[in-house]
């Protein structure tokens, strides 16, 4: 029992990187990127390519999916961007059609195949409290503790960061005040897709790469940001850990098989008890 | 697409103009072209323009949900299994006529719907929109769990037996046609009746249509009613006019690919505008079926394009017109 969340909670921490993704965009741009997934997916399969195709070292294979989540960030944004101004759902369903294209290159480029994709680490372990800790988890542990501290501090502390807040409190305001909404919001989506890459990369090896899986994974990383609130980055990665336990917990002693129809049932349970996100205030969130 | 052309294509016109004319006639057309299909073209086209009208029907229901209530739909794929099931499981189990199953199917999907939209109700748009996802994903984990009753991967055969002694190819097209008919007349209707003015109201003016009795959660309820009803018509339809139902054809996917056909036909609920989108969905797997990536490129391409096209260029172009003549006007 104890192990199950333990567990469930380092993989909650991956979802709650992704779910940060999902926020950063969301605060800045006031849409849902529904790409998130498949922008991860294509880069963790960039990864894949590299690591097992080339055979190059993995730092490589790191850097390149790096690359090629900020390239792709970049492409998605100024794509989107003329559209972000206009009326409600269009900027959100033209990240489906980036979604289908991207989906589309992954089925083309490296097939339908299942992979598997390991990360780099000896197989270690050590026991706390008869708990078993593994080198893997340590390094999940590790990974989103810095990448949330940096992120804090990035928003906290910088110019950036405050242009960010500005942007996601008020955006005609801070347009008024001179700051360039387009540098905020490019900023927000490259943070963003650096963050689904992380979180990608780093759930791979608990299951498998395929051009679904990832897609499937951000299901989890979507109703993590349900729970925490669409716009609150603390809140989503409460959230993220509360799924990653329950699912664990739920795929343990009910069913995996139906993991989907659970993050629904999820999904709903939190909205009605949590409306807004569970860090929100009672006027927030509500339109 | 933009508030402009929403307005004026799906806000009641007291006075047709040329142009409302223009695709009324369009409408008939197409209509009575679709009437002698089954007598003059081969078998397959029968069946293919049967399978686009059904699946017309589907992107009807998308089209609502975002005409009427600004929202993305991406989990239409529940409610049309829903409808699908309700026909396949109701004649293969218990023998009961396709009429039974059609109604059932149909009223399930309304009361799902009901159901589905009531938590996120007062919630902003992103939530439900989320939700939607998560219920297009579930679809194939509980059709293969209660392999006894849904047959599993292989799914159940639907027989064509409405009309005993008419060729099943030829009912399944005029079942399809029809279908699409009833939904259509009821949608034109809809649209001028008392709720779908005030759904409209409540689109542009939400403040306006609260201070009326509109309030922005009954017309999610209601817009989700009425889509998931018109889904499950549409997925009962569907099961008839491709005789099986499988797990396969209700993915996640089918509503992304509903969605794309809502996209290109501007979100119309014009027939000739949604049958447009039901075969474009349907044609262009069958045409490319050995590439089956480029499918999913094509379809995210045609999809930016579309709203670019009609988001950016169309209005830069009114614009540029616009300044032209006024420059011509001074001079």
């Amino acid at each position: 029992m104890l192990s199950l969340i333990w567990q469930g909670a380092i993989t909650g921490l991956l979802y709650a990187i992704a779910s940060l993704g999902l926020v950063m965009v969301f605060k800045s741009s006031h849409m849902v990127n529904f790409a998130h997934g498949s922008m991860a997916g294509f880069c963790a399969f960039i990864v894949y390519m590299i690591t097992s195709g080339l055979e190059w070292p993995w730092l490589v294979g790191v850097l390149a999916a790096l690359a090629t989540a900020v390239a792709l960030a970049a492409i998605a944004y100024f794509a989107i961007a003329p559209l972000i101004t206009k009326e409600g759902t269009t900027a959100t369903i033209a990240t489906l059609g980036l979604g289908l294209m991207l989906q589309g290159l992954i089925l083309s480029l490296f097939g339908a195949n299942i992979v598997n994709l390991d990360l780099p680490l000896p197989s270690w372990s050590m026991q706390v409290l008869g708990l078993r800790i593994t080198l893997y988890e340590l390094v999940v542990l590790g990974v989103a503790t810095f990448i949330v501290v940096f992120l804090f501090l990035l928003i906290d502390r910088t110019r950036l960061g405050i242009a960010f807040r500005t942007v996601s409190t008020h955006a005609f305001a801070a347009e008024v005040c001179g700051l360039s909404i387009r540098r905020v919001h490019l900023f927000a989506w490259i943070a963003s897709a650096i963050l689904g890459v992380i979180a990608a990369v780093l759930i791979v090896p608990t299951t498998f790469l395929s051009s679904t899986t990832v897609t499937t994974f951000m299901l989890q990383a979507f109703a993590a940001t349900v729970i925490g609130g669409f716009d609150s980055l603390p809140g989503s990665i409460i959230g993220g850990i509360l799924v990653g336990i329950a699912t664990n917990l739920f795929a343990f002693y009910v069913a995996p098989e139906f993991m989907n129809t659970f993050l629904l049932v999820f999904i709903f349970t939190s909205l009605t008890i949590f409306p807004g996100g569970i860090l929100s205030r009672r006027a927030g969130g509500r339109v | 697409m933009s508030e402009s052309t929403l307005s004026r294509t799906a806000g009641p016109t007291p006075n047709a103009g040329l142009g409302d004319r223009l695709t009324r006639l369009l409408d008939v057309a197409l209509l009575l072209l679709l009437l002698v299909v089954p007598w003059v073209a081969p078998s397959f086209w029968t069946y293919i323009l049967a399978l686009s009208l059904a699946n017309a029907i589907g992107v009807l229901s998308v089209s609502v949900v975002i005409r009427y209530a600004g929202e993305v739909s991406i989990g239409q794929n529940f409610f049309i299994a829903v409808g699908a099931y309700a026909v396949a499981i109701l004649q293969a189990r218990l023998g009961v006529p396709f009429p039974v199953g059609v109604a059932f199917g149909t009223l399930l999907g309304c009361v799902m719907g009901l159901a589905f939209a009531w938590p996120s109700r007062k919630l902003s748009g992103v939530y439900l929109s989320v939700a939607t996802l998560a219920l297009g994903l579930c679809v194939p984990e509980l059709l293969l769990h209660w392999t006894d009753i849904t047959g599993g991967f292989e799914g159940i055969n639907v027989k064509p037996n409405l009309v005993a002694g008419v060729p099943g190819g030829i009912q399944q097209f005029y079942v399809a046609l029809g279908g699409f008919a009833i939904v259509v007349i009821a949608l034109a209707r809809f649209r001028h009746s008392r709720y779908g003015i005030a759904l409209l109201t409540a689109r542009h003016h939400a403040k306006a249509a609260e201070a009326f009795g509109m309030p922005l959660a009954s017309v999610r309820l209601l817009v989700f009613a009425l889509s998931a009803g018109i889904a499950g018509f549409g997925g009962s339809i569907l099961a008839f006019a491709s005789s099986t139902v499988s797990p396969n054809s209700f993915t996640f996917w089918s509503s992304v690919y509903l969605l794309v056909g809502s996209v290109v036909c501007l979100y119309s609920t014009k027939p000739s505008a949604a049958f447009f989108g039901g075969l474009f969905i349907t044609l262009l797997p069958q045409l490319l079926s050995d590439y089956g990536e480029l499918v999913e490129i094509i379809y995210g391409f045609t999809l930016f394009v579309v709203i670019y096209l009609f988001n950016i260029v169309l209005p830069h172009l009114q614009a540029a017109i616009r300044r032209k003549q006024a420059r011509n006007g001074h001079g």
